[in-house]
């Protein structure tokens, strides 16, 4: 019969079974095993204290980026034509204010009280700015700053005006 | 269970030696029949949670045992031969000459001397007991092939048994 390896094997299966692994492998697993017990939950820890600190510094990557877009919002990220205004005026101002300064050893009352009234248009420029990034119609917002800006500029230039005629009121008195 | 020491040594007694002739038969290396013997029973060991007992704990870890002899196997680049031969049907071999003289050891020895794919289906077929529709499962082989390389297994043997038979006379 063909199947005679078969029966042979069936009847003989205990003495195919005869080699012996060598006498140290349960310690080799032992060892394995208690390393593993020490070791899992640490790994663990390890791995979940990474995660962590990298979503902690995502985190905060993320918020300071917000703050900072949000802190340097430009005229120019909402209208470009408002934004170029901005900067001509902002020029102009710079400039006026220079030739202020030079009759403010003069007249120096004159030119504390010119200049308070700037600083009121400045800070009420300043809080447009901040509320730029929050504000739901930021092209108001833009036109408020842009209007401010020209309002400085008038301001400046009536008050170089001024200043003008007094300086020369009192050169003509001097005389 | 997880945590008793003296149960997981039990079962590594009970188990060890069978499971590392499986191996062996398969791998035909005893350094990496070692290997996998001491991987099996961690795996066994940490994911015994995972078994159920549907079958028996030496049946579960001999499929455990099986599997990662295989992958160390094909890690070798083993391939089987291509179901394009079966056409080919080999002559059945008789081993009605060997009735006496027949001894375990040197069928044993013999099956060592298979080419990888041969030996593999041969051993799961012959000595692990797996029908061919199993063996087609755990080699990712059609069940044709496992057939065909069973009876080309077993012609291979005999051609070895011969020849240390003309041999030994």
């Amino acid at each position: 019969m063909n199947n005679r390896l078969e029966t042979f094997v069936k009847d003989n299966r205990r003495s195919f079974d005869v080699m012996e692994p060598s006498a140290g492998l349960w310690a080799k697993i032992e060892q394995e095993l208690d390393h593993k017990k020490e070791k899992k939950p640490l790994k663990l820890y390890l791995w979940m204290s990474v995660a962590a600190a990298i979503l902690v510094v995502f985190g905060l990557g993320w918020l300071y980026a917000g703050r900072m877009q949000k802190g340097e919002m430009e005229i120019a990220d909402v209208n470009a034509v408002y934004a170029k205004k901005e900067v001509q005026f902002a020029g102009l101002i710079i400039e006026k204010r220079d030739s202020l300064a030079i009759f403010a050893s003069a007249n120096p009352e004159l030119y504390k009280k010119f200049t308070a009234d700037l600083e009121k248009l400045d800070e009420e420029y300043e809080r447009l700015k901040s509320e730029l990034p929050a504000s739901p119609n930021q092209t108001f917002v833009v036109k408020a700053m842009v209007k401010n800006r020209e309002i400085q500029l008038q301001l400046l230039k009536q008050q170089l005006s001024i200043i003008n005629q007094v300086d020369d009121y009192k050169k003509v008195n001097q005389i | 269970m997880q945590g008793s020491r003296a149960a997981q040594f039990e079962l590594y007694k009970l188990y060890a030696k069978a499971m590392y002739n499986v191996s062996l038969r398969i791998l035909n290396y005893e350094e990496e029949a070692e290997d996998v013997l001491q991987e099996s029973f961690l795996d066994a060991f940490t994911r015994i949670v995972d078994f159920r007992q549907e079958t028996t704990f030496g049946l579960w870890l001999k499929q455990i045992v099986i599997n990662k002899s295989i992958n160390y196997l094909r890690k070798r680049k083993m391939e089987f031969v291509s179901t394009d031969e079966i056409t080919e049907v080999p002559d059945d071999v008789s081993f009605d000459h060997y009735d006496n003289q027949l001894k375990a050891d040197e069928v044993r020895q013999a099956i060592t001397q298979l080419p990888d794919g041969y030996r593999v289906v041969l051993s799961l077929y012959l000595l692990e007991g797996y029908d061919h529709e199993e063996i087609s499962h755990i080699l990712k082989i059609s069940e044709n092939t496992s057939r065909t390389q069973y009876m080309r297994a077993k012609k291979k043997l005999k051609s070895i048994l011969d020849l240390k038979g003309v041999r030994d006379e």
